[in-house]
């Protein structure tokens, strides 16, 4: 029972049943009251203004015509089934009437009462009123409460009948409702139980229905993308770490290895232990660059993001590299139309135009444009690094932001580069967009402009 | 007298090769290895420098002593050492009232740079209009060089860069310091970026002067001095 209750398709089924059956009674309780009492009030009405005309009948023309007149009445093939008249002298002896007799003396009078009569020699459930006339007469009008009983009885049936459906749909309701409901979230649980057991590729089967279920599987679904997007990013990083990390360390246990042999030199240790250093120099920054994707990634801001005067970040960057554009030959230029700014932060896109001027002058042309362009109606501001270098072809861009992909294996560097900028990117909510300049490749970080101070 | 410097470290091959590197360069060190007794020795006795280490076990960390040190009005440069690289720790930590953060690993030559920088910082760190090394003279006001009364003309950042290793005369000062200090860039650049900065300068300021004064010095960085 406790299961049972703790199913919320039961609970909310069983919480409309029992809505459903009170508000059947409320609405029978209305209609059998006003029904049968408007019934009986009209009865009563009847009988009143017949016993009225009757006695003054009476008081006009006497008693002989008021037994004329309940003769006729009597006889006259109106009312037959429900009527009933009787006159009682001031003797007690019956004078005219269709009942049996009438003994009763206590009775009030002028008020209607139910009483068990004789009527023509049928038992009836009579409605009566009794009305004493001046000379001492009884007179009993009546009503045969037959067709009103029957009347109400048939209400009571009904009201009876149509609350045991109501109980009998709402029991069934709940049942239905718990299977349907129990359907549609087994077929989520089962989803996610095969991909507790390991099977990441498993999705909710989504149905063509757009309500609440199909749009929370398509949530689910959209997640479950998503994790399994990063796993599969956490798998590939494993690897390609264990890659990079296993060379260098490898080839810094061969030098020492080597230079701990027998004969080796003081010159040999001393190189070795330079390599080494070199190595492992090498591997920290790696480490370093790896910390500040995942904290990118992460989405954890390191600091609230604040208004950065783009032309600040540009002249950092650009008064860093100059020199060594200058040294290799490459023409750097600046263009930055008016002082846009952005929401984020100085540092990492520092850092992340550090890193798209760093490429574009080991793997450009002979000249390199940095500019900062704004779009006030899109209400985005760009970063721009065009070179004239031989570009990326369009398969390989995809894969260039990946963790350690290189594209050029005899130029130096770590495959990290771009990855820091898609991660600084993605913290910005911005996108790193890699286009064709045709010839040469054209960065371009889009990011939300600040209009306030 | 020789410089007094405070090690608080707990990992004792890290401090061990602190201490003997230090000692080489004729500071006079002490270790400490736990961080209550650490926090005693930096308040009760008078300190040049105070390296700590970022976590150390127990109750209180290197942040806390930084901390303490600072509400007690001590002003002993502190240089701290941490394994958490991450930007936002070393804000963290300079924002406790560390003087420099250095993460781990590092190269003790880097080390040595920052204690040498911090300790003649806290000597030399009054304002001055002039800086001059032999007759290389830097107007700090009008930010105009000379070099034997005859101009040189440096864009903005060259001139920062200078000034930086000028106040810093006769000391080591690393890649690292100079991008951190001149651009305050705090990212490992993948490229020789400073190198050629320097060759750069080095080529303005001492290409058809003597003595050289822009000085390479080999595993960690360079120097300006007027004397070999």
């Amino acid at each position: 029972m406790t299961k049972l209750w703790r199913s919320v398709a039961f609970r909310l089924a069983l919480f409309c049943g029992v809505l459903v059956i009170g508000s059947t009674a409320v609405f029978s309780a209305i209609f059998y009251f006003g029904t049968i009492r408007k019934l009986d009030q009209q009865v009563n009405q009847k009988i009143a203004s017949i016993t009225e005309r009757l006695a003054t009948n009476f008081e006009a023309r006497g008693f002989e015509s008021l037994q004329r007149e309940i003769q006729s009445l009597l006889t006259d093939k109106f009312d037959v089934d429900t009527e009933i008249y009787f006159l009682v002298g001031p003797d007690g002896q019956q004078v005219v009437g269709n009942l049996s007799d009438w003994k009763e003396t206590a009775a009030p009078f002028d008020e209607p009462i139910n009483r068990e009569v004789i009527r023509d020699g049928l038992p009836s459930s009579a409605r009566l009123v009794l009305h004493k006339l001046p000379n001492g007469a009884v007179l009993i009008v009546g009503r045969d409460m037959k067709d009103l009983n029957g009347i109400a009885t048939l209400i009571w049936h009904t009201i009876g009948f149509g609350s045991v459906s109501a109980l009998v749909l709402a029991i069934g309701g709940t049942i239905l409702f718990r299977y349907l409901l129990e359907r549609r979230v087994g077929a989520i649980r089962q989803t996610v139980e095969e991909i507790e057991a390991g099977n990441l590729a498993k999705r909710i089967p989504v149905s063509g229905v757009e309500d609440e279920f199909a749009r929370l599987s398509d949530d689910m679904n959209r997640m479950l993308d998503r994790i399994e997007h990063l796993m599969d990013g956490v798998r590939h990083v494993s690897n390609t770490i264990a890659h990079n990390v296993r060379t260098p360390l490898g080839q810094i246990r061969g030098h020492l290895d080597e230079s701990l042999r027998a004969g080796a030199n003081a010159s040999r240790l001393a190189e070795a232990a330079e390599f080494s250093i070199a190595q492992v120099d090498g591997l920290t920054s790696v480490l370093d660059k790896l910390l500040q994707i995942a904290e990118s990634e992460s989405g954890t801001r390191r600091q609230p993001f604040k208004p950065v005067i783009l032309r600040e970040v540009v002249t950092t960057v650009v008064e860093l590299y100059d020199a060594i554009a200058e040294a290799q030959g490459i023409v750097l230029t600046t263009n930055i139309e008016g002082d846009p700014k952005t929401i984020g932060d100085k540092d990492l896109l520092v850092s992340a135009l550090a890193n798209l001027l760093d490429n574009a002058l080991k793997y450009g042309g002979r000249s390199v444009t940095v500019c900062v362009r704004e779009t006030p109606e899109a209400g985005t501001v760009s970063l721009v690094v065009q070179d004239d270098g031989p570009g990326i072809p369009p398969e390989e861009q995809p894969k260039v932001i990946q963790r350690f992909y290189r594209l050029d294996q005899r130029v130096p560097g770590t495959g990290l580069g771009l990855s820091i900028v898609a991660a600084i990117a993605h913290l910005h909510e911005a996108a790193l967009h890699l286009e064709d300049a045709g010839p040469g490749l054209l960065a371009r970080i889009v990011l939300p402009l600040c209009v306030s101070i | 007298m020789s410089v007094r410097c405070l090690i608080i470290e707990d990992e004792a091959d890290t401090a061990r090769f602190i201490c003997n590197g230090l000692k080489e360069a004729g500071y006079t060190v002490t270790w400490c290895r736990k961080s209550v007794e650490g926090l005693d020795i930096a308040t009760s006795e008078q300190w040049d420098i105070i390296i700590l280490d970022r976590m150390l076990p127990g109750n209180i960390d290197g942040l806390s002593i930084v901390k303490t040190l600072r509400e007690l009005g001590k002003t002993t440069p502190v240089l701290i050492l941490s394994a958490l690289a991450s930007l936002d720790e070393r804000v963290r930590g300079l924002h406790e009232g560390g003087d420099d953060y250095l993460t781990k690993p590092f190269a003790f030559a880097e080390l040595f740079a920052r204690v040498e920088a911090l300790t003649r910082r806290a000597k030399l760190s009054e304002d001055v209009g002039e800086l001059r090394i032999a007759d290389l003279t830097l107007d700090l006001r009008a930010r105009k060089v000379e070099r034997g009364g005859k101009p040189i003309p440096l864009q903005p950042r060259e001139f920062r860069l200078l000034e930086y290793l000028v106040r810093h005369q006769d000391q080591i000062v690393t890649r690292t310091m100079l991008l951190e200090s001149v651009w305050e860039y705090r990212f490992d650049p993948q490229t020789n970026v400073i190198d050629v900065q320097i060759s750069r300068l080095r080529s303005k300021i001492d290409k058809g002067f003597s003595p050289p004064l822009l000085h390479t010095v080999r595993g960690a960085g360079y120097m300006v001095s007027d004397h070999d």
